[in-house]
Order: C-alpha cells, then sequence, then structure tokens
C-alpha cells in the first residue's frame, strides 16, 4: 500500500510540474555553484576597477559554502513551499476523506507522502551534491571528496527535520495557511533558541552552520553528535506526534 | 440482516448534538432514503459510516462489523460524497487506475472501461480540473462502483445534475438494487419517491420516521377527496348536512373535504349526487405525497 500511495505522490509531483520545479532548482545550485565561487572574485574586481579590493584566491570550500548556502535558503524555500499543503490541502479539499475511506489506513497514507518527500530530496541533494562535485574538480582539482560529503550527510539530516516538521504542521493544520503557520513558528522558535549556546547543540537549525563550518575547518563528529541525534530524535517525535494527531481528527 | 444498523449513536459537536440517540436499520438489497432539512445530520451520519469521525455515544453495525472495531468494511463500501473532489490533475481514467491501485481491483483496465461506459465518460479524456459539476458527480458514481461494492452511501447523488443526468443516475441506481443495498441521502423528494423502497427522516440529529414507503402513505392517510361537481355551492351545502366533514375547502371549481372514514363517504357521495341530480365531473380520493408527509413530519416537532 505503501507503494501504491507514494506513485500517487509521485505522479502528483509529475503532472503538476513540482517534480520539474524541484529538479531545475537542485540542479541549477549545483552547477552554478562553483562557478559563481569562481568567478566572484573577477566580477567584484570588474565592478569596482578604481577601488583597490583584496579578495582571497578561492578554493573548493567556497564553492560548497556557496552550495550549501544555496541549499539552506532557495532549496529550502522551494521544499517547504512544495510540501507543506501536501496533508492540510488534502483535508481541505476533501480528497483525504474521500481516500481514506476507501479503507486506506490513515498511518500509511501519511507515511507514504513523508518517505516519498524524503526520498525526492534525498535522491536531488546527492545528485546534485555529485554534480556540484564535479564541476568543483574541474574549477578547483584539490577538491576535497570526504569533507564535501560529510557535510552533506549533515543536510540530509538537516532535511529530514525539516520534512519531519512540514508533515508534523500539515497534519495538524486544516489548510496550507494553518499548516504554514504552525511551521514558521516552530522555525523562528528554534531560530531563536539557537542563538542560546546552552541548547544549541540540541538545536537542528545548528546543522546548517555546522555543514559551512566543517567545509570551513574540517569535520568534527564530535561536535555534531549531539545536533545529529537530537533532529532525528526531533524528527521521529514530530512525525509520531502528526500520525497520532491525523489519526484522531475528524474529516469531511 | 441489516447492511446498517445503528444502535443509539450520537455525536456530539461541543454543544450540539449532531446525532442524537439515532436507531436506524437498512435491510440488506434496499435502497433506503436518508431525509431530512438542512442541518439534520445526514451527511454527519454518513461520515460516522465512513469512520471519519467517531461516534460520542452508541455504534453503528456496518454489514455485520462494529465500526468501533474494525475498518474493513469499508472495503465492501463504494461513497460518493456531496461535493465530489478529486485529484485535479488526473484524467477520469488515471484517477479510477489509483482507486482500482488502492482497493487491489482485479482486471482493472477492463473493470474501469466498463466503468466510465456505464456513467457516460468513456469519451472524455480531459483532466478533472477541467470537469462541470455535472461530469465531477458521474465521476464519483465511477470512483464509488469500481470496486463492486456491496453497500453504496450516496450522499446528494443527483443534486447537481440536470434532469436528463438525473433521470439516468436514477435508473443507474435502482438498475443496482438487486445485488446491492443503497444507502441515499437526499432533499430531493421526489427521487426517493421513485426509487426508494424505505426512508428515514432526520430532524436536528433524530430520527422522526423509518418505515417503507407504502406503510408511510397509508399510516399517514388523510381521508381526503377531491369533488368536481356542476353546482359546488348546492353540493357543499348538502355535504356539510349529510356527511359532516372534519373540514371542506373549496377550491377553484372543485371542493375537498376531509372525513373520519372514507369507505362509506365514498358510498354517500353518489346517492347526494343523484338526490341533487347534480352532474359529477370528477372524484378522487388524495393520496398524501412524500412532500406532504416530510413537510408534516418535520414541523410536527
Amino acid at each position: 500500500m505503501l507503494l501504491k500511495l507514494m506513485k500517487k505522490e509521485f505522479y502528483e509531483f509529475r503532472k503538476t510540474g513540482k517534480l520539474i520545479a524541484m529538479i531545475i532548482t537542485f540542479l541549477i545550485f549545483s552547477i552554478v555553484s562553483p562557478i559563481t565561487a569562481k568567478i566572484m572574485p573577477e566580477l567584484i574586481r570588474s565592478i569596482s576597477s578604481e577601488i583597490t579590493i583584496i579578495i582571497p584566491t578561492p578554493t573548493w570550500k567556497d564553492a560548497f559554502l556557496q552550495f550549501f548556502k544555496n541549499l539552506n535558503q532557495m532549496v529550502f524555500l522551494i521544499v517547504v513551499l512544495l510540501f507543506i499543503g501536501s496533508i492540510a490541502e488534502e483535508k481541505n479539499r476533501k480528497t483525504a476523506g474521500l481516500i481514506l475511506s476507501k479503507g486506506v489506513d490513515r498511518k500509511k497514507w501519511i507515511l507514504a507522502k513523508f518517505l516519498f518527500q524524503i526520498s525526492l530530496v534525498f535522491i536531488l541533494t546527492i545528485i546534485s551534491f555529485f554534480l556540484c562535485y564535479y564541476y568543483s574538480v574541474i574549477l578547483f582539482p584539490d577538491t576535497e571528496f570526504d569533507v564535501s560529503l560529510q557535510s552533506c550527510i549533515l543536510f540530509l539530516v538537516y532535511m529530514t527535520f525539516i520534512i519531519s516538521l512540514t508533515i508534523f504542521s500539515s497534519s495538524i493544520g486544516n489548510n496550507i495557511i494553518q499548516a504554514g503557520g504552525i511551521f514558521i513558528t516552530i522555525f523562528i522558535i528554534l531560530g531563536i533558541l539557537n542563538m542560546l549556546s546552552p541548547v544549541r547543540d540540541y538545536n537542528p537549525i545548528y546543522l546548517s552552520s555546522l555543514e559551512n563550518q566543517w567545509v570551513t575547518t574540517g569535520v568534527e563528529w564530535n561536535s555534531a553528535v549531539k545536533t545529529i541525534i537530537s533532529s532525528i530524535t526531533l524528527s521521529v517525535i514530530l512525525i509520531f506526534i502528526g500520525l497520532y494527531s491525523f489519526n484522531s481528527q475528524e474529516l469531511e | 440482516m441489516n447492511a446498517i444498523e445503528t444502535e443509539g449513536l450520537c455525536k456530539y459537536f461541543r454543544e450540539k448534538k449532531a446525532l442524537d440517540n439515532l436507531n436506524l436499520e437498512v435491510p440488506k438489497g434496499i435502497i433506503f432514503g436518508y431525509l431530512g432539512p438542512n442541518g439534520a445530520g445526514k451527511t454527519t451520519t454518513i461520515r460516522v459510516f465512513l469512520n471519519l469521525v467517531k461516534p460520542t455515544k452508541g455504534t453503528a453495525y456496518i454489514l455485520g462489523e462494529d465500526i468501533r472495531e474494525s475498518r474493513n468494511y469499508l472495503r465492501k463500501i463504494g461513497f460518493l460524497p456531496d461535493v465530489p473532489n478529486f485529484y485535479n490533475f488526473f484524467t477520469a481514467r488515471e484517477f479510477l487506475s489509483f482507486i482500482a491501485d488502492i482497493t487491489d481491483i482485479e482486471n482493472p483496465k477492463k473493470r474501469i472501461e466498463e466503468i466510465l461506459e456505464l456513467v457516460g465518460l468513456k469519451n472524455e479524456k480531459g483532466r478533472i480540473g477541467t470537469y462541470s459539476r455535472g461530469m465531477k458527480q458521474r465521476l464519483g458514481l465511477a470512483q464509488a462502483l469500481l470496486p463492486d461494492p456491496e453497500l453504496l452511501i450516496l450522499d446528494e447523488p443527483t443534486s447537481s445534475l440536470d434532469p436528463q443526468g438525473r433521470k439516468e443516475v436514477l435508473d443507474l441506481i435502482h438498475s443496482l438494487k438487486d445485488n446491492k443495498t443503497i444507502f441515499f441521502s437526499t432533499h430531493i423528494l421526489t427521487d426517493v419517491e421513485r426509487i426508494c423502497d424505505r426512508i428515514g427522516i432526520l430532524k436536528e440529529g433524530r430520527l422522526l420516521l423509518e418505515d417503507d414507503i407504502e406503510n408511510i402513505k397509508k399510516r399517514y392517510r388523510r381521508r381526503r377527496i377531491l369533488i368536481e361537481v356542476d353546482d359546488l355551492k348546492r353540493f357543499s351545502e348538502r355535504i356539510k348536512e349529510t356527511l359532516k366533514p372534519n373540514s371542506i375547502e373549496v377550491k377553484n371549481n372543485s371542493i375537498i373535504i376531509e372525513v373520519l372514514e372514507i369507505y362509506n363517504t365514498l358510498k354517500e357521495i353518489p346517492q347526494i349526487i343523484v338526490q341533487e341530480n347534480l352532474l359529477l365531473e370528477k372524484l378522487e380520493v388524495l393520496e398524501p405525497s412524500l412532500e406532504d408527509i416530510f413537510l408534516e413530519v418535520t414541523n410536527a416537532t
């Protein structure tokens, strides 16, 4: 049943153009990031020709810093916008009630959405990582595969948390506005908590800073263990609460 | 055996009693008309049956299964919602193919073509988003019928159809009666009168009446007679003197009387006409329509 429901999600993404939007977003940033890192100093120099600006020589680290910055901003935004209504809008449009009245298990219905979304983001992230690595190696031959790959793993953990949060918000909200409001509220709270050092190590949002830190200063798993474990734990809790909440909801 | 049976079914939304101690019995193999004014609790009843909302008290047995303990019965039900909303990106075939997939239908392609033919959507190639309300209603019926369910639950199945479409859908529902039970909620009393065997009238969450249509009509027979003669004034005076009716109403060129006992009255009327040397133009015993009964039952509470 899970696969059948995931197949429908894939079909929906394909037919509504969401899939192509995601592919383009991921691919553009994977190609553009190393190129931007390479030509940025030249661009800055050409704009301000009368002032002498000392710009350090770009390295592969700049390429991946740019790549993760784009993933954490634009790709994050696209993912949230496309996924946030996945459950709430089906409740609002009453298609959820129609499908569940066929005897489809509510938990499987939600899990299929989660698994589809996480699979899609993981596949696209991995493809775009290799593309970014490929272009980085061309432009910066000393690109370090191990460091960039391990930073990418941190991004995948971070996205697992973000997708769990969208599923949670969408399960609780009755429409896309409510779901978006729940997501933003929690995200802002986590953003504020990220400024407090005692809890920062347990905050999933801190993972996005760690990605950059690892690229810049090298991989240090010890510093990330707490954050990774708490992110995965929180993701499981969010999915669990989302499932429990949806299971007890009254549908139209 | 009953296809649907409820026992003291209650559903409260905070203070509002959407369903109040509902005891309903729908025998297998019939078309059951579920009537009630807006907000009576018809759709809530259906939502409870479909496990979309949980009852506050009491329970329902659908095809022998207690809805609080099992969801397996949902596999044997076809449901058409009052406002059918589907995934707009699908075509009708794609949508039915998805439904066939999740309901494990054997030989789905053949079945989908049969059903599309049945509901008149065989030649529709466009996406559901481009469909009219009537076409969506037909597709709703198609997805409900696709798994060949034992029990069909139809919420206002003809509300958005034109007269021709309505007739076709009613004929289709009627033709399914032999091997299915149909639970049919509607406002359109003529539809119910046309195809239903048994009805339930609901108001403010309470079942006011439940019986076979024929029994209900007998029970609510008003003993009213319409007579048309050439001299209404003379005739009405004689009627008042001789029959002493409960009420007498002169309308245009006819007279309607309501009496306590109809058979003797029907014997006496021709005698009066002969004695008064009147010309009898029309004599008709008025049966109450379902609408009359519905209004009487719902207004009485």
